[in-house]
């Protein structure tokens, strides 16, 4: 719904600007989903007058216009019509901002112009765009248009919650803003004249369905003359994006925008038999809209008649039979109510949308249908004149009574944990407009205003209560310890869930160990490793120490089941590990040890049996490092002595060890007991977590288009690494290059001996545009060269 | 020329529709639509006709032209039809065949229940909380109110790094750890690998505990009990009742030891329970106000409860396994079982 601020200031005092009201609005449960501001525009425009209006000799449609602004006479261009000698007109000067584009010198056709003469419409005054706007001629040339039009407003676009059918006006908001911002606030309080006749004597009302039309009253005006609606009810409706139609439309239209109670005039002399009916639509029976479409009605539907024929869908839409037209002398003011869900089926079932459709369904009260006759009557009696009938016809089958809702301050604070007093809690309801009734020690009870059908409860009002008192006002409660590390927590069970899903199993040891153990291992004596934490009273002599390093209790455990016959392992333990520290306690860190020795799978019909090596290994560190969310490591040859020579890698991120990884020396396997070939690896868990890793991958716009894949196959030194041959490519590829697959290695045959044959699977990919053979080619080319020149490699 | 041309598509359909192979079709379709073929031969010769005739014959033929493309792909997939179904016939599966799979692998059963009781835990609103396997005799003992002459304290019981570093005997010491930095209202669980001095068929030196601890105002035995119960019918089933019977422990006080009921025989008595119907689970109690004195917690403010449970002994109740030393000697034929 639209919201005129300065139409919003006839019912409040309020003197805030757009951005505080906004803020005003939504803590108060009324979200503004846009702040327009109008009329900045005209402060810009300023007032000129044609001296003269030649033709433009290269244009049939351009005229040649001399204006004067006040100061001097300027040369304009323009291409309306409407353009004459002597009219005054809105002049955009050149430098003026008109939103959609500027106002700057320019030559149209060969002939200078120095601004822009404006339509209505291009001033955001009307949809006038039917040539340039005419001028007042008492209109001063040189004033700024805006010295003369008051158009500057905000006009907020708020969303209404279901339950508040009583804020889809302008008067509803202002109430809760008056209590809100504890601002008075004035009502509208139309005051009829007395009137002539007697409106029984012209029109009966017949209810004949009172189930679905709780309240129908009818007013009437005789000799109303139909015309445009004043500047003011134009400029209010416009404001808010309604047409303006004629003073008794428009009327009706802005005390529904007014009050929230939707109206409907009928021209008095197109209603046969003076007699108007309520009643359910038959089946067979159609109806014609204001928009001429026409519909099959059903029993479901509520209808407006008279005795011959439809006259409206109640609540939804009139017909064109009844409407108010120029030739209109006498009105009926219909204000009336029907059942929400009657009027939303109806809506919905025949597809007719409209404001006052919009907001029967949310459930309007009966009381307020009289206010908003008067109202309507009051303000048509204004602006189209007549003369008002006396009297009122009013079918109210069941009058509303009074609603009671008690509430105990005790709930109250139960409930938002702040103590408001009994007098502060009468202050905030009473300025929505409840009236207390009865005070008792622990409770009050208070009448509920009729517009607001959304409080039947205790809850209710409390909610009122907090929303006045402000929800974030409340003290927060500091209740919540952050205790646990989650992102660790979780982390540690991804690592244990992938190497399970990878094959391992995982193994739980004692925390003792021998200190032998690190000599089998080649520890040197140096090593930190080697700061034993050491019991005084151990189990005996091979539990002496706390581990320093999980490997050799896994290599037992590798042992052992190799004796049970299970020849293929794949085990891990996650476990602390000790050493000394500089304070009392000790140094403990998680790491994560695997042993993995045999085949590389599991043994299956039709699948080849093949022995791990080194780079099966190297993959299931590389998945655990990604998975503990470590980008850019850096591999170096280990330091490792149990690794056999020159096939240990060790991890690092900015000189910092975080795993090593390889193949057992055959000799320290052999300490162990254990015969076959053993790969291992040590990942120091919480060394990592030290690490600052980007713990939630941010996402990266996938290429829109599609990516080109070249494959590159070459003979090479083995002197050089896949690592540097395919930085090397990536630094001749370009930007388009995305990704670098080393695809295969072959060795043997057809080669020699000292070298090796290498295919890598290049994608190229760009998120700028497709991209053709000749760019591919030509970076393929670079690539090929610098590999060339680099390591002499031969193309195969 | 029309006579002619209708004898052409009508020989054309009848070698379209004998054609018994796609690459025939493919020849077929060449032969009478392509650029020289006899249809589009009719289109040069148009020039041969009257004017006047012309459009109407150039109709006729294209007429033709459509019919014959029609026939052609409609030939097209009855063949494609027919070698799907030749193809289907021809491929029978044994599906009796084992899926070829990868090995999958295993976390230890001791680690699967240390989650599971996380978990349950977790969603309860506790937070899990970790402290160091090498404590100080304070943290283990002083502060939980353990005298000095204790005998758990002795060298029989607790392993020593130090005069007073030593290797927790339980992971009471992370709750006080926790109570000392954190204010209440706390709710924990601390499971972690704990030590004692003692190694034989029932008992490892190393073996894994958790507790819990609630600290907030109004927190009382019955919170305690509630909390039991739901535990234990959580880890154990619907069926599984705890009773809980005075205790000592330097640390709460009223104390309190759990029994639950017999996962087993569910209470009628079986020899896993030596026919009592009841399992001794863990130790429980209300925290002792010197304990709060000793961490700096307003006791006659806040209450609290603590239990302890071991994790390896509720696993191999779950798990049905009878011998503790399995836990530990992570055989893959047993650890593969609990997949």
């Amino acid at each position: 719904m639209k919201l005129s601020y300065k139409w919003l200031r006839n019912y409040i005092d309020i003197d805030l600007n757009g951005k505080a009201l906004e803020h005003e609005l939504t803590f108060s449960g009324i979200e503004v989903e846009a702040v327009e501001h109008q009329g900045e525009l005209l402060e810009q425009i300023i007032v000129a007058e044609i001296k003269s209006r030649e033709a433009h000799p290269g244009s049939e449609h351009l005229s040649i216009c001399q204006v004067d602004n006040g100061e001097e006479i300027l040369q304009v261009i323009c291409g309306a019509a409407n353009c004459a000698a002597g009219s005054k007109v809105a002049l955009a000067p050149v430098g003026a901002d008109l939103g959609e584009f500027k106002i700057k010198r320019a030559k149209l056709r060969g002939e200078e112009s120095y601004g822009m003469l404006c339509s209505e419409k291009e001033l955001g005054i009307s949809d006038n765009h039917d040539g340039i706007m005419i001028l007042d001629e008492n209109f001063e040339p040189g004033r700024h248009l805006s010295d003369y039009y008051d158009k500057s407003d905000v006009i907020f676009d708020v969303e209404i919650t279901p339950n508040r059918p009583d804020l889809l006006c302008i008067t509803g908001i202002a109430r809760d803003l008056s209590a809100l911002l504890h601002k008075s606030l004035q009502m509208p309080e139309p005051v009829l004249p007395a009137g002539k006749g007697d409106i029984r004597k012209l029109l009966k009302l017949e209810n004949q369905a009172t189930d679905l039309c709780t309240r129908y009253t009818a007013r009437m005006i005789k000799d109303v003359k139909i015309g445009a609606s004043p500047q003011w009810l134009k400029r209010s409706l416009e404001a808010v994006g309604m047409r303006s139609i004629n003073n008794v439309v428009d009327v009706t239209n802005y005390v529904m925008l007014e009050l929230g109670h939707p109206l409907h005039a009928f021209d008095y002399k197109l209603v046969a038999e003076q007699t108007i009916l309520m009643r359910r639509g038959q089946a067979g029976e159609r109806f014609t809209d204001l928009q001429n479409i026409t519909h099959d009605l059903n029993a479901e539907d509520l209808v407006i008649a008279d005795p011959q024929k439809v006259i409206a869908l109640a609540g939804v839409i009139g017909a064109a039979n009844s409407q108010i037209s120029e030739e209109t002398r006498d009105i009926i003011i219909e204000s009336a109510n029907f059942l929400y869900n009657s009027v939303r089926r109806t809506s919905k079932r025949l597809s007719i949308f409209t404001d006052s459709a919009y907001r029967f369904e949310r459930d309007m009260s009966d009381e307020q249908a009289e206010l908003a006759s008067r109202r309507c009557c009051e303000l048509i009696l204004q602006t189209a004149g007549g003369e008002l009938v006396s009297g009122m016809l009013d079918s109210y089958p069941k009058p509303v009574g009074t609603i009671l809702v008690t509430i105990r301050p005790g709930r109250v604070e139960k409930v938002l944990s702040v103590k408001i007093a009994p007098e502060q809690i009468r202050r905030y309801l009473e300025s929505l407009g409840l009236i207390l009734h009865k005070e008792e020690a622990e409770s009050m009870e208070f009448e509920i205003p009729h517009y607001r059908k959304d409080l039947t409860r205790e809850i209710d009002l409390i909610e009122e209560i907090i929303r006045l008192y402000g929800y974030n006002n409340i003290e927060q409660k500091l209740q919540i310890r952050k205790i646990m590390n989650y992102d660790i927590f979780r982390n540690r069970r991804q690592v244990q869930d992938m190497l399970v899903s990878l094959g391992f199993c995982e193994v739980v040891n004692w925390s003792f160990s021998d200190p032998a153990d690190l000599d089998k291992l080649r520890i040197e004596e140096a090593d930190e490793r080697r700061r034993f934490v050491t019991l005084k009273n151990p189990l005996g002599s091979s539990y002496a120490i706390m581990r320093p390093v999980l490997l050799p209790d896994i290599l037992r455990n590798v042992l052992s089941n190799i004796n049970y016959g299970q020849k293929s392992l794949k085990l891990f333990e996650m476990n602390k590990v000790f050493r000394q520290s500089s304070g009392k306690l000790a140094q403990e860190d998680y790491h994560l040890c695997g042993v993995m020795t045999g085949n590389r799978e599991q043994v299956f019909w039709g699948r080849k049996v093949e022995d791990l090596d080194f780079y099966d290994i190297k993959g299931v560190v590389e998945d655990i490092l990604s998975v503990m969310r470590l980008r850019n490591w850096e591999e170096r040859n280990s330091d490792e002595r149990y690794y056999q020579s020159g096939t240990g890698l060790d991890f690092y991120l900015s000189s910092v060890k975080l795993a090593s990884m390889g193949k057992l020396d055959g000799k320290v396997c052999r300490s162990y007991g254990i015969e076959q070939v053993c790969y291992s690896f040590d990942i120091y868990l919480d060394a990592i977590y030290r690490q600052k890793r980007e713990l939630i991958p941010a996402y990266q716009e996938i290429a829109k288009f599609p990516p080109v894949l070249r494959d590159l196959s070459f003979v090479i030194s083995r002197e050089f690494d896949v690592s540097e041959i395919r930085k090397t490519i990536l630094e001749s590829g370009g930007k388009q290059i995305s990704q670098i697959v080393l695809f295969d290695e072959y060795k043997g045959k057809n080669i020699a001996a000292e070298k090796r044959s290498l295919t890598f699977s290049l994608t190229f990919s760009s998120s700028k545009k497709t991209l053709n053979d000749d760019i591919i080619a030509r970076e393929m080319h670079n690539i090929i060269q610098n590999l060339e020149k680099k390591y002499r490699i031969e193309l195969r | 020329m029309i006579e002619e041309l209708k004898r052409l598509v009508e020989q054309a359909a009848q070698e379209i529709n004998q054609a018994a192979r796609q690459h025939d079709l493919m020849q077929l379709k060449s032969q009478y639509l392509g650029k020289k073929s006899a249809v589009n031969g009719f289109l040069q010769r148009l020039v041969e006709l009257p004017t006047a005739e012309r459009p109407g014959f150039g109709k006729i033929v294209n007429e033709a032209k459509q019919k014959l493309e029609a026939l052609l792909k409609s030939r097209l997939e009855t063949l494609k039809d027919a070698e799907y179904t030749q193809e289907l016939q021809s491929e029978r599966l044994d599906l009796s065949m084992p899926g070829r799979r990868f090995e999958r692998g295993v976390l230890h059963p001791i680690t699967q229940t240390w989650r599971d009781i996380e978990d349950l835990f977790l969603g309860l609103g506790f937070q899990v909380a970790d402290g160091p396997d090498v404590e100080d005799e304070y943290h283990n003992f002083d502060a939980l109110n353990t005298p000095q002459d204790h005998p758990a304290r002795d060298l029989s019981d607790t392993f020593y790094i130090k005069d007073d570093v030593l290797l927790r005997t339980h992971t009471s010491p992370v709750q006080v750890r926790v109570m000392e930095n954190t204010k209440p209202p706390i709710k924990i669980i601390c499971p972690g690998r704990t030590y004692r001095n003692d190694n034989d068929a029932t008992h490892s030196p190393c073996f894994h505990q958790v507790e819990a601890l609630v600290v907030d105002e109004g927190i009382s035995l019955a919170d305690l009990r509630d909390m039991l119960n739901h535990f234990a019918q959580e880890l154990f089933g619907p069926e599984i009742a705890v009773r809980i019977r005075p205790h000592f422990f330097p640390f709460t006080e009223p104390s309190a030891e759990m029994d639950m009921v017999c996962p087993k025989c569910l209470g009628s008595g079986c020899s896993l329970c030596k026919e009592t119907g009841w399992l001794e689970l863990g130790g429980a109690g209300i925290v002792d106000p010197n304990v709060f004195e000793i961490v700096g917690i307003d006791g006659e403010k806040y209450t609290g409860y603590a239990f302890g449970l071991g994790i390896d002994r509720i696993a191999m109740l779950r798990f049905g396994i009878t011998d503790m030393r399995l836990l530990f000697g992570n055989d893959v034929r047993f650890l593969r079982q609990f997949r």
